[in-house]
């Protein structure tokens, strides 16, 4: 019993595996997809957390990520490859970009190192329209007989539910510290050792290899990318705004902002008049959050366990961590 | 005179229009306790953020057993050996004191895993008297432990020499009193010692030697007793007495 309750949320963890991995049993197509879109938005929080959240590097690049996976999935299918196989390439790609973009940027601190990323996440869109061979602003459709969804389906559920368990993995070990010293005091972190650039780099390249590979499946779903879906700047803020609202640097946080905002937008969608006015409600989440609660649903969620104290565990030592 | 573990050469170090330390020069032997002093403003930490590669001296050299240290990241110091505190405690207010310390064990020079890490930082924790609170967030540290986890966690990425940026600051007299028997007993137990201390009788009673700056400028060197009453020393302090006659 220990155990879990050194790790709180890892029933209703292992209850939303189960529920993801068993719904093409039960469920229809629609609500399918709507869970697919749950899934590709868990992977995007929580990978973005790792740099994000851990730390503390706020990136509002990320679109350029999952553009990256997307345009190499399509360009190499397109050009005859195995969309499955264009999966890696298009994660290496965005791991090569990531350093490349690591290496300058990661100098810069705090709100710098974040409006450095908005710049760099226009110029892919921009480049990504302007250049012939990505198809401009009119985008790319995927070659005819590339779409099954039952295994995008597996695909997308498996690759979320493996960014979670790493994520959860490297929080409890050495780099996860190591992160959090950086997010807390980079200049102490530097001073007992850590190489504070180099670790922003693993972590900006283990992120940004998942969101590739969640860009690469939604280009196989989706069938069709254009430079205003995937490199979009409101995905990039999209990809920010679920870690925030769920609980920075929790590894539980960004899943549960990332099924709020899936929730909301499949619920906005459908409804014509408030379609056009998600980045409302998530700047409005935004000011709650920052106003009432800075670590997020997380947060709330643990003020609330404390108001009840029948519920509380009773106290034991501080988690050991090994 | 053995070969000196630790030598500065004509350090310079300019902040825009400010010379923040002036072509100083000192050597460190193995084993010592080696202190700078001086008044406020005297470019101490500034040395020694040179020495460990948080900032880079405009110009001169730093060689630790004979290797040229500048140029080198603060992180690769701390992996040859070299490692400081903070004069304003900078403490991970969020982490345990006992995580506080494992980051030193991990990623400093020892390089420590998993359960070695963790072993050796609850033994440093033993040795800086913080072991009862390693399990408290360090947020809620008194000033005298934060002091004690500054060093702890330095000595945790196991250094050769051991840079206290003013360790005693804030203390009370029975706390400076534990703490200079903690220096002490660092340097007994094989570590070399380079600190910045305002606290004069601590000054006197721990070092072997000492060097004196005002202004950027080496203005005094030696054994504490003779140093501390050089009159350069005491008018850097006191102000000059032929200046206040005039």
């Amino acid at each position: 019993m220990s155990f879990l309750r050194r790790h709180p949320a890892l029933p209703a963890g292992l209850l939303f595996a189960i529920g993801l991995l068993g719904a093409p049993l039960v469920a229809e197509r629609g609500t399918l997809n709507d869970l697919w879109n749950v899934a590709f938005a868990v992977v995007l929080a929580s990978a973005w957390n790792l740099l994000g959240g851990f730390a503390g590097q706020v990136s509002l690049g990320y679109s350029a990520f999952v553009g990256i996976g997307a345009y190499t999935t399509v360009l190499l299918s397109l050009a005859g490859w195995n969309p499955t196989l264009t999966l890696p390439i298009g994660a290496l790609l965005a791991v090569a970009f990531s350093v490349a973009v690591g290496l300058p940027t990661f100098r810069l601190r705090g709100p710098y190192f974040t409006i450095a990323t908005i710049g760099v996440g226009e110029a892919v869109r921009v480049i990504a329209s302007g250049v012939d061979f990505t198809g401009g602003a009119s985008g790319l459709r995927m070659p005819p007989g590339t779409f099954d969804f039952t295994s995008n389906y597996y695909s997308i559920v498996i690759l979320a539910l493996f960014t979670v368990a790493l994520c959860a993995w490297l929080s409890q070990h050495a780099f996860g510290l190591a992160l959090e010293a950086i997010r807390q005091d980079i200049d102490a972190a530097e001073a007992l050792g850590v190489s504070s650039t180099r670790m922003k780099l693993e972590a900006h390249a283990i992120s940004a290899a998942l969101v590739a590979l969640a860009g690469g499946l939604f280009a196989i779903n989706f069938q069709y990318i254009s430079p205003s879906n995937v490199f979009d700047f409101r995905l990039s803020l999209s990809i920010v705004l679920m870690p925030i609202v769920g609980g920075m640097g929790t590894v539980v946080g960004p899943v549960l902002g990332a099924i709020l905002f899936s929730y909301l937008q499949i619920k906005l969608l459908a409804s014509p008049a408030l379609r056009d006015s998600y980045l409302f409600i998530y700047g409005g989440l935004l000011i709650a959050v920052m106003l009432f609660e800075p670590r997020g649903m997380v947060g709330l969620w643990e003020r609330l366990v404390r108001k009840l104290p029948r519920w509380r565990a009773p106290r034991t030592a501080e988690p050991h961590r090994a | 005179m053995p070969e000196p573990l630790l030598q500065v050469q004509s350090v310079t170090k300019r902040f825009g229009g400010l010379l923040a330390l002036d072509s100083v020069s000192l050597e460190v032997q193995p084993g010592e306790i080696f202190s700078v002093i001086g008044p406020n403003g005297a470019g101490k930490t500034t040395l020694f953020s040179c020495l460990v590669g948080s900032i880079r001296p405009t110009s001169g050299s730093i060689r630790f057993r004979g290797e040229e240290l500048s140029g080198l990241r603060n992180d690769q110091v701390v992996s040859r050996g070299l490692v400081r505190t903070h004069q304003i405690v900078r403490p991970f207010r969020e982490m345990t004191v006992l995580d506080n310390v494992r980051v030193g064990a991990l990623y400093g020079r020892k390089r420590l895993h998993g359960a070695a890490a963790r072993t050796h930082a609850q033994a440093v924790l033993e040795r800086t008297q913080l072991a009862h609170r390693a399990m408290v967030k360090a947020g809620v540290l008194s000033i005298g432990e934060l002091k004690r986890l500054e060093i702890a966690r330095a000595l945790a990425t196991g250094p050769d020499v051991l840079c206290l940026d003013e360790v005693m600051g804030g203390l009370n007299p029975a706390e400076i009193q534990q703490a200079m028997s903690l220096v002490r007993q660092l340097r007994d137990g094989g570590l070399t010692i380079l600190m910045i201390e305002h606290h004069v009788h601590a000054v006197a009673g721990l070092s072997d030697r000492l060097v004196v700056l005002n202004f950027g400028k080496k203005i005094a060197q030696g054994r504490p007793g003779e140093a501390l009453r050089d009159p350069a020393v005491v008018a850097a302090y006191l102000g000059d007495a032929t200046e206040a006659q005039a």
